[in-house]
């Protein structure tokens, strides 16, 4: 795997090495929350908000308002990209991609940069309140490396989660969506994600973000943040040795974390 | 505040298994303060669990025999159980309130709901609430996070269930808060007054009055933790296997008459025809969605949006049952205004059941010349009229003039007004209503609707067979229909069951269908959850002990079992006019099938008082003093 990723990022394996997907199919969501209580319940978070992103609400369905008062329904969450601006932009190597698929934060070696939060296209990172550690949804990666669905798609009660190996999930997508008479989203989306859609209607009408097909999408860390980090006491001084030796050993990826747009541009 | 029970340890000497979240909330609205109880130590827990059971112990420890149902000495003891909320079973959704009926007044009142409210309750750090005193002037209660407050409702007070679900939760600026609360009938004291919740929910059987009595429009709950557990692991594998055992409800069968298609009778003008007709039409044309509670796959709360005709457009939101649909069939209605009517009175907050077998007499009343425009203000009592019923919906739920008085009172209170022989048409038992359908040509059903161990609403009827999982120890069955031979055995065993599933926190919607491992899986999950090795035969004697407790309640208020047959309106026991069923009546096996019934779960046929020896097995011999000695 590290190959395909020219070391830009820190990659591991889990079970088989077989990239996993997860279906979310618009179609058949009723926007009952099962998914986002049964997240919570799995890792034990408290019963916070279920309307919006934080370290203990993974998922967010959308629009905000209660159960079943909306006759479309989207799924926000971590997306586990194929190639994951989260994971290039991190100065202490703590998000790895794994060859199953899960994109998954290590909050141990985590700094509370927040580089993550505004790399990702879609949003999806919180930053918790408490420990400062940077938190998002994980694909279940304990229970995929134990050949398990993550928690969310067994609770869905209406079968408009799956989760299987990419290939087969891909063409459940696509066949569904010829059946719909709709479009996919997921698959090409910042160079391809391990979460791919089923909408019936254009992508625009669940709010979701359009985001070009290219590999890394540039981000825009704000350079006031990247300036607080590297000139005042922020994110502690073995963090900020830690982020200089991992510079030192691995330079490129300084490219993708201060000049996004030249990076993103060279990988295509 | 009372206190001096001994129930409630200052500091506990045993465990608290997993499951609950250790306090009850007493709310003292006389005086308008707070105070939190522990939970009862282990030892009563594990005979009690939670639910009615555990509700309805303190009750009856607390309860003054002198309270009457509206005065402030009356209290609502709600509980939910160590299941509810784990997130990790179908059905851990269930909260039951319990208190002095106000439709018979002597016996016990027991209103359950589901939807989300119960797991916000205990996400705000309580197992369940005690409500004594009365309050002067309309509040509400506010539970976030541990703390709680009594608050002004007079911004609410007359508005529909609805409205004051939404105005709370902008009130309290909480998104994720959930609401209970009564509409305008339970503000007027209609006697058949629900707590609406979480829009598709609703506890029946009065409760609504009771808080009307208060002044307690509404509890509002927010909190974000959640109940401890013993084995997380085993939890989820005994969760997933229930889940094995669900029946899934889904968007087609919203389209048709309901369950009436399951019992292959329906209620017509007033229980005169069983026949199932063109009642569903247009239903077709609406757009259902899937409401299902908190993390149960059962599926069965659904809103609609009405597709066709003059109600075209109206957003209604429904629970399992579909009382609500036979409600308005009884009442001559067909089609989608049937579904516009049902929306309405739940936002009213009036029992539907009660509704509707009142006004039906009022109806039959007016066919028959017993009344005319003269004695109704011009406005024409005739089946199917939806702006007459619509209309005395609101009458009924603010109780104005003469008829909405007579429909807030009660279906026998209608026809004593009628007079002639209008007491011969009501559908009732002790004064209450039965879930409206056509339960009559059922055995299993029309003794639970009559018997309910002395109270008014029942928990499910017996079924031909035994569940699976019972197969261990019951040994009969299939029962014949038309045979009365073992169903009042069947009787005492899906009480001790469903109130059983009740007990843990679940809801008995969730296990009904009684697939193998239906019965199992749940004790399995108690028993993941608390710690303790629930075996079936424990639950049994648990939900047995629940029934005793609910007589025991009426007994000391005078209720004896002898009421359960004498009262009970003449037209629910007359033979089937048509159908399928023409002809038949459980009638002519009344009473004995009663006194069968109370005698095999160890009570006097007669005065439905428990034998000694019936409650030393429960381990109950402290209430030996309402014992049958003879």
């Amino acid at each position: 795997m590290s190959e395909k990723y020219g070391n830009l990022i820190p990659t591991g394996k889990l079970l088989d090495g077989r990239p996993r997907t997860i279906l979310f199919d618009a179609t058949k969501c009723i926007g009952c929350r099962q998914c986002v209580h049964a997240c919570k319940d799995w890792h034990d978070h408290p019963r916070t908000s279920v309307y919006e992103f934080s370290s203990s609400n993974w998922i967010q369905m959308d629009p905000p308002v209660l159960e079943g008062l909306s006759p479309l329904w989207a799924r926000n969450s971590c997306m586990h990209c194929e190639y994951p601006m989260c994971a290039a932009v991190c100065p202490v190597e703590a998000i790895t991609k794994y060859d199953e698929g899960p994109v998954v934060i290590d909050p141990v070696k985590c700094i509370g940069c927040e580089y993550c939060i505004y790399a990702c296209p879609w949003g999806v990172i919180s930053k918790d309140e408490v420990t400062q550690k940077a938190s998002k949804c994980t694909m279940c990666a304990p229970r995929v490396s134990e050949d398990k669905s993550p928690f969310c798609v067994v609770a869905c009660p209406v079968g408009a989660l799956d989760f299987g190996l990419e290939e087969e999930i891909t063409a459940k997508a696509h066949a569904r969506a010829s059946e719909v008479g709709g479009e996919t989203y997921g698959e090409n989306e910042a160079g391809g994600t391990q979460v791919v859609m089923v909408l019936k209607e254009r992508k625009e009408a669940y709010g979701l973000k359009f985001i070009l097909p290219e590999k890394y999408p540039a981000h825009k860390i704000p350079l006031g943040l990247m300036l607080k980090d590297l000139f005042t006491p922020r994110c502690g001084v073995s963090g900020k040795l830690r982020a200089l030796y991992l510079a030192i050993v691995h330079p490129k990826r300084l490219v993708y974390r201060y000049w996004p747009r030249r990076a993103s541009k060279d990988f295509q | 505040m009372i206190s001096g029970s001994g129930l409630f340890p200052a500091r506990r000497v045993t465990r608290l298994p997993g499951g609950y979240m250790g306090r009850i909330l007493r709310v003292d609205l006389t005086r308008g303060i707070t105070k939190d109880e522990n939970l009862p130590e282990e030892p009563v827990l594990r005979k009690f669990i939670g639910g009615q059971a555990l509700a309805l112990y303190i009750l009856l420890k607390e309860l003054s025999r002198e309270a009457t149902p509206y005065g402030p000495e009356n209290k609502v003891v709600m509980m939910t159980g160590p299941i509810t909320g784990t997130g990790l079973t179908p059905g851990g959704t269930k909260v039951t309130a319990v208190y002095l009926s106000p439709l018979t007044e002597y016996t016990l009142g027991r209103g359950a709901s589901s939807g989300f409210w119960a797991v916000y309750l205990k996400a705000a750090g309580y197992d369940g609430i005690i409500i004594e005193g009365a309050s002067a002037r309309p509040v509400y209660l506010f539970i976030n996070e541990g703390g709680a407050e009594l608050r002004d409702a007079s911004r609410v007070w007359g508005k529909g269930a609805r409205a004051t679900e939404d105005l709370l939760r902008q009130e309290v600026g909480l998104k994720d808060a959930k609401v209970m609360s009564i509409g305008p009938a339970g503000e007027n004291l209609v006697r058949a007054a629900m707590l609406c919740n979480d829009y598709n929910h609703n506890a029946a059987h009065s409760a609504g009055a009771v808080f009307g009595s208060k002044k307690l429009k509404a509890i509002v709950v927010y909190g974000t933790q959640r109940p401890p557990l013993h084995d997380k692991e085993r939890l989820i594998e005994a969760g997933l296997r229930w889940r094995k055992t669900l029946v899934v409800r889904n968007e087609d069968e919203k389209k048709t008459a309901g369950h009436a298609e399951d019992l292959h009778a329906l209620p017509n003008l007033n229980y005169r025809s069983s026949l199932i007709e063109d009642h569903a039409r247009g239903f077709e044309q609406n757009r259902i969605t899937l409401r299902p509670c908190f993390q149960c796959q059962r599926l069965c709360p659904w809103d609609v949006e009405i597709g066709e005709g003059p109600k075209k457009g109206t957003i209604g939101h429904y629970n399992a049952g579909s009382e609500w649909l036979d409600t308005f069939f009884n009442l001559g209605v067909k089609g989608n205004e049937v579904l516009y009517l049902a929306e309405r009175i739940n936002d009213l907050g009036i029992e539907c059941s009660h509704f509707s077998c009142g006004a039906a007499v009022a109806f039959e009343a007016w066919e028959k010349g017993l009344i005319g425009p003269a004695d109704t203000d011009g406005l024409r009592f005739e089946w199917g009229n939806v702006d007459t019923i619509d209309r005395l919906l609101d009458m009924a739920a603010k109780r104005e003039g003469k008829w909405g008085e007579l429909l807030a009172e009660g279906p026998t209170q209608v026809a004593a007004a009628i007079g002639g022989d209008a007491p011969k048409w009501v559908v009732h038992t002790k004064k209450g209503t039965p879930a409206l359908h056509d339960w009559r040509p059922h055995f299993g059903q029309m003794l639970r609707e009559i018997v309910a161990s002395g109270g008014m609403k029942p928990q499910g009827g017996g079924s031909a067979k035994p569940p699976p999982d019972l197969a261990y120890r019951e040994k009969w069955g299939p029962l014949d229909r038309d045979d009365p031979t073992g169903w009042p055995w069947s009787q005492v065993l899906s009480e001790q069951y469903r109130q059983f599933c009740g007990l843990t926190g679940g809801c008995w919607f969730a296990q009904m269908h009684m697939k193998p491992d239906g019965l199992k899986s749940v004790s399995d999950s108690l028993s993941a959850t608390t710690g303790w090795d629930f075996d079936l035969d424990e639950g049994m004697v648990a939900g047995h002990r629940s029934m005793i407790l609910q007589s025991i309640f009426g007994t000391q208020r005078g209720w004896v079992a002898d009421h359960d047959w004498q009262q009970v309106g003449q037209r629910f026991l007359e033979p089937i006019p048509d159908g399928k069923f023409k002809g038949f009546t459980i009638g002519k096996w009344i009473p004995q099938m009663v006194f069968d019934y109370y005698r095999l779960s160890g009570r006097h046929e007669r005065t439905g008082r428990p034998f000694m020896d019936t409650l030393q097995n429960l381990g109950l011999e402290e209430f030996k003093e309402w014992a049958q000695l003879d």
